[in-house]
């Protein structure tokens, strides 16, 4: 009953099964998407209006206060433009900072299907939440430029590589802490005062770097996330060139906690899934 | 064909390790449908789920050939605050299947009415199984395995399976876990029994039953 054939022994690795798995794979993500958005928000109207309320309050109150601060612009720039290039961008990074823990709880039974794996789900909850931002910000962009003057973007390449800093950053962050949670409840409770809201004052959502006193200044620059939100902004901005800029930085920080994030996932990910 | 080679899996519980299975090596062939028999808390579930590859053993290794489904079990699998429909589509999708063929099967098969458009936080047990049970059939699967899910349900529509079942049974096979005997003698035409991390095929269901009987009563 039991003479196996040779060829069990080693895994195949020849290019036509790696195809087959991408496809498998690729098929999961469209699902898992498809199925995120449609409960998010497809199930009723609101849900998709929820994604604009918190950036549009925010916009509305640093027009507002530039208004009764008599001031015209910020720094030179457009003051609508600057809050939502700060702001949509840096909720990239809350969202997914709190996401990455949940997607997981959120999905377990669907780990029931052989084809469903972790990696899947995260994979699709990053690509549903990076694709949220961009319409965020694409439509907040064209409603303004509609209202008052239309923008001049410098460098869509390099904004979208300052949003993907920001969300790589966000995910491995929220990998950290999802995965260590099982272990230690309370971090779940602590993230968002402890990171999150200091996080939202110091990262330039409201100032550049430019606009700080020099001693604050060289504190507030070791947040990797205020390097990322101005090469958002010197991105978006013509009339806006960050001198403060470390590339290297950022960039190590962002690629450094997404690669822990994932290792730390793929140590306790058993954990996890036993406690339920 | 689906075969386990040196499969082991065990858990950690507060009076020690619990060996659910020990270095298993056993073949399922395909022409076969199998009822695997336990006492509670042998392991039957999890090595339903190990077949199904819904969990990794501690060590060894699955080899299948077949186009396996899911288990189907009570829960499991399904997202409870999306409807029928929403799951039936997303299954269909990451098995491959067109999602409007296997919506239009599951809706006629599982007569779940107008609950077939509510969350399925709703559903009562018996109206998850039916569930599972005809979204896993408008997939065309050539094994199904399934856990004690066929228990739940009124006699008409357990009948209407075992029809339907009995009607795919050139081309599929059933691993079946149940604690009741006529549903396995019912289904299946061998059965193996899980005993102490061990499992042992036996080709006809009389032996199988008389391995159980005694050790059911050995534990009484």
């Amino acid at each position: 009953m039991f003479n196996l054939p040779e060829s069990v022994d080693k895994p195949d690795f020849s290019l036509g099964n790696i195809l087959t798995g991408l496809k498998v794979q690729s098929r999961v993500i469209y699902a898992l998407i498809l199925r995120d958005a449609q409960t998010r928000y497809g199930r009723h109207q609101l849900g998709f209006l929820w994604l604009f309320i918190e950036p549009l309050f925010f916009v509305l109150m640093f027009i507002l206060f530039k208004v009764y601060m008599r001031e015209k612009d910020t720094g030179g720039m457009h003051s609508a433009y600057f809050m939502t290039s700060g702001l949509v961008p840096f909720l990239l990074f809350r969202q997914l900072m709190q996401n990455m823990g949940k997607c997981i709880d959120n999905s377990r039974q669907l780990l029931a299907f052989p084809q469903v794996t972790t990696f899947d789900v995260l994979l699709a909850t990053i690509i549903i939440e990076f694709a949220a931002t961009l319409f965020v910000f694409v439509s907040l962009v064209v409603g303004i430029s509609l209202l008052d003057v239309p923008p001049n973007i410098e460098d869509p390449l390099m904004l979208l590589i300052g949003i993907f800093l920001l969300g790589i950053t966000g995910a491995g962050v929220g990998l950290i802490f999802g995965s260590l949670s099982p272990l230690y409840p309370s971090l779940k409770t602590i993230t968002n005062p402890l990171l999150g809201r200091p996080l939202f004052i110091t990262s330039g959502i409201f100032f550049s770097a430019e606009m700080l006193p020099a001693g604050l200044r060289e504190y507030a620059l070791y947040n990797p996330l205020l390097h990322m939100v101005e090469i958002v902004r010197s991105a978006f901005f013509i009339e806006f060139e960050s001198r403060y800029i470390d590339w290297h930085y950022a960039c190590l920080f962002a690629l450094g906690l997404f690669l822990c994030g994932l290792l730390c996932h793929q140590v306790f990910r058993n954990e996890v899934m036993k406690r339920g | 064909m689906i075969r386990l080679e040196n499969v082991s899996k065990s858990y950690r519980t507060n009076s020690g390790t619990n060996h659910v299975l020990r270095n298993v090596n056993i073949e399922f062939p395909d022409s076969r449908s199998i009822g695997i028999l336990g006492l509670n808390g042998t392991g039957k579930s999890t090595l339903i789920r190990i077949l199904g590859k819904a969990e990794q053993p501690d060590s060894g290794r699955i080899f299948c050939d077949t186009r396996v489904s899911w288990p189907l079990g009570y829960s499991g699998g399904f997202q409870n605050n999306l409807t029928a429909r929403e799951n039936c589509k997303f299954v269909a999708r990451i098995y491959g299947e067109s999602p409007k063929y296997v919506e239009e099967f599951t809706c006629e098969f599982a007569e779940l009415g107008e609950y077939f458009d509510m969350p399925m936080r709703f559903y009562s047990a018996g109206m998850r199984a039916r569930f599972a049970f005809a979204v896993s059939f408008a997939c065309n699967f050539e094994c199904y395995l399934v856990d004690e899910a066929l228990e739940t349900g009124d006699a008409r529509y357990k009948e209407k399976f075992r029809l339907a079942f009995e009607e795919r049974r050139n081309g599929c096979s059933v691993i079946l876990v149940s604690h009741n005997e006529s549903t396995i003698r019912r289904t299946c035409d061998s059965a193996a029994v899980l005993e102490n991390g061990e499992l042992t095929l036996y080709d006809n269901l009389k032996e199988a039953f008389q391995v159980y009987k005694f050790l059911q009563s050995r534990a009484a």
